[in-house]
């Protein structure tokens, strides 16, 4: 599905990814931990094309995805959510959906002047859907400007499903969310696992990560230094050491 | 009864020239919004609005006086004429220079306009030429008032330019990505749109309705000088400054008020007065109202213009 090969990517002098080789497979929920500038979020960056990698190739379906601008990643199938909520404000929920259903990159569109200028055609009962599990059904009108801001992260998490995208970057969705809403979203997130999509979840909260991923790779200093289960992943001392420094002998 | 008459004659006077000033403003209306479209999209200013339609009409009078050609050519002629140097803008001084570079690219799209300026004078190398009129002419008479049919004609292609771009920015899906980028360039971008290609699209866009704009002004004025790229720059910024900027609705009705208040003045206070007047008004506007007719405090002025088309 997704496979990430001896991906390299520095900022001057500093190796914000290292060398670093990683598969997900279909409908696999694959979470990255590591501690702060780890090099969690570049990945997510390098994969929906906010950076261009210093070196190593990224295959989505075995097609190189790498040398594509942003938009044309979303029609080969990476959607993202963002870390700080990035939502058409002005525009009314629905709209917010209906932008992502209508991508004017879409190639297998091959009538330009439709695909351009023909009325944007709105799929009702999916955005009705997206509304219904993102808990705002019946609020399709309001702006999205005006949504309180846990239910901002959930359309921004609809409006990412709404592109239909064989792979899903979710960069610390539950950052700032409380218990419930996190509990919420680990159920939104199993819930799209079951419809075959793939998903890269970044996060430091360790519940969602442990309760919702097949499979963890821990990073640190750009490279990865685990990878494994939610229950090897929490056995193994390299992470602990990662986190938590070596643990000395005080005599 | 004489004073009654007379007071009479005074009332005619101020709703013919209010006639006069819609006719003029819906034209100015049209410019604004061009100036909007852009400031929506890009987040600048495209100085250099004014003097590409400049251009694109004294392609139309060059095609007029040296190949006689009909009115409905100079229209056509000056339409393309005004979106090829729209385009040329577009890739000169908004492509190339990168998005954030705000004020790079006005202070480019300044430098731009003289070379505009330029050509337009190597090309005619008089002062003013004439500008071929419509191909209508003479007027109608409703009671007292009168209107020009050129007037007319500038009132419907506006009314009928706004419907379609307003059916083009809601219900197309151009449009939706239109205001997708403008919301939000970094959001659109990881929906599937590519933003310098609606930027582009927006240039062309514009270029049509300022073609238009500056077809139905000059075939008005029947004459055309190289000062027209800075009037068109100035009126179109007005009006978007005075209905509040950021909103189409704002720059037909800015465009509109510009138009009645130039009329007025010009009739009570003379010809020197007039564009005197637009000055004074839009300095009265920043003050008392920075957000514009339409817009609200100034604190969400920067924010709103920011964010709507």
């Amino acid at each position: 599905m997704l496979k990430l090969e001896n991906l390299s990517k520095h900022f001057g002098g500093v190796r914000a990814v290292d060398d670093l080789s990683i598969e997900v497979n279909r409908g696999e929920v694959f979470g990255l931990i590591g501690p702060n500038g780890s090099g969690k979020s570049t990945i997510v960056n390098l994969i929906c094309g906010v950076y261009t990698p210093t070196a190593g190739s990224i295959r989505l379906l075995g097609n190189e995805i790498s040398g594509l601008t942003p938009n044309r990643r979303l029609v080969a199938g990476v959607a993202r959510t963002f870390q700080n909520i990035r939502l058409f404000d002005d525009m009314p929920v629905w709209k917010n959906l209906w932008v992502a259903q209508n991508s004017t990159e879409d190639a297998n569109k091959h009538n330009l002047l439709r695909r351009w200028f023909g009325g944007a055609g709105s799929d009702r009962d999916e955005i009705d859907a997206l509304l219904e599990f993102s808990g705002l059904g019946g609020r399709g009108g309001e702006l999205a400007g005006s949504l309180a801001f846990g239910e901002q992260r959930r359309l921004e998490l609809a409006r990412a499903v709404a592109a239909k995208p064989q792979l899903l970057l979710l960069d610390e969705p539950a950052a700032g969310m409380n218990f419930d809403e996190i509990k919420d979203l680990a159920k939104r997130i199993k819930g799209l696992r079951e419809q075959d999509m793939s998903i890269i979840l970044v996060e430091h909260i360790m519940e969602l990560v442990m309760g919702v991923t097949d499979r963890i790779a821990v990073l640190n200093f750009g490279g990865k230094i685990a990878e494994g289960t939610p229950d090897e992943i929490q056995k193994s001392s390299v992470v602990q050491e990662a986190y938590l420094g070596k643990p000395q002998d005080v005599a | 009864m004489a004073i009654e008459r007379e007071l009479f004659a005074k009332m005619v006077d101020f709703v013919q020239n209010c006639i006069d000033g819609i006719m003029i403003g819906a034209a100015y209306g049209l410019l604004a919004i061009g100036f909007t479209i852009i400031f929506g999209v890009m987040r600048r200013l495209n100085l250099s609005f004014g003097p590409s339609i400049m251009l694109g009409a004294f392609f139309g009078t060059w095609a007029f006086l040296t190949l006689n050609a009909a009115p409905w050519m100079v229209l056509a002629i000056t339409i393309a004429g005004t979106v090829i140097t729209g385009i040329y803008v577009e890739r000169l001084c908004f492509w190339a220079i990168r998005r954030d570079a705000t004020i790079a690219s006005m202070v480019s799209s300044f430098a731009i306009w003289m070379q505009l300026d330029e050509v337009a004078i190597l090309m005619l190398p008089g002062r003013t030429y004439p500008f071929p009129e419509m191909f209508v002419s003479g007027g109608l008479n409703f009671g007292p008032f009168f209107v020009r049919a050129e007037h007319l004609v500038t009132l419907l292609v506006t009314i009928l330019m706004v419907v379609g771009i307003r059916l083009l920015l809601y219900r197309t899906t151009f449009g939706l990505a239109l205001r997708a980028v403008s919301e939000s360039s970094d959001a659109a971008k990881y929906m599937g749109i590519n933003p310098s290609r609606i930027t582009f699209l927006a240039f062309i866009l514009v270029s049509l309705i300022g073609g238009v704009a500056g077809y139905l002004l000059l075939a008005t004025d029947q004459q055309v000088t190289p000062y027209f790229g800075l009037w068109v720059t100035f009126k179109g910024l007005i009006a978007m400054m005075l209905g509040g900027m950021g909103s189409i609705p704002g720059a037909i009705i800015g465009g509109l008020v510009l138009g009645i208040i130039e009329t007025q003045t010009q009739w009570y206070l003379g010809n020197a007065f007039k564009d005197m007047s637009a000055y004074v008004v839009l300095f009265l506007a920043l003050v008392l109202r920075p957000g514009g007719l339409l817009g609200q405090g100034i604190a969400e002025r920067q924010d709103l213009a920011f964010r709507r088309v």
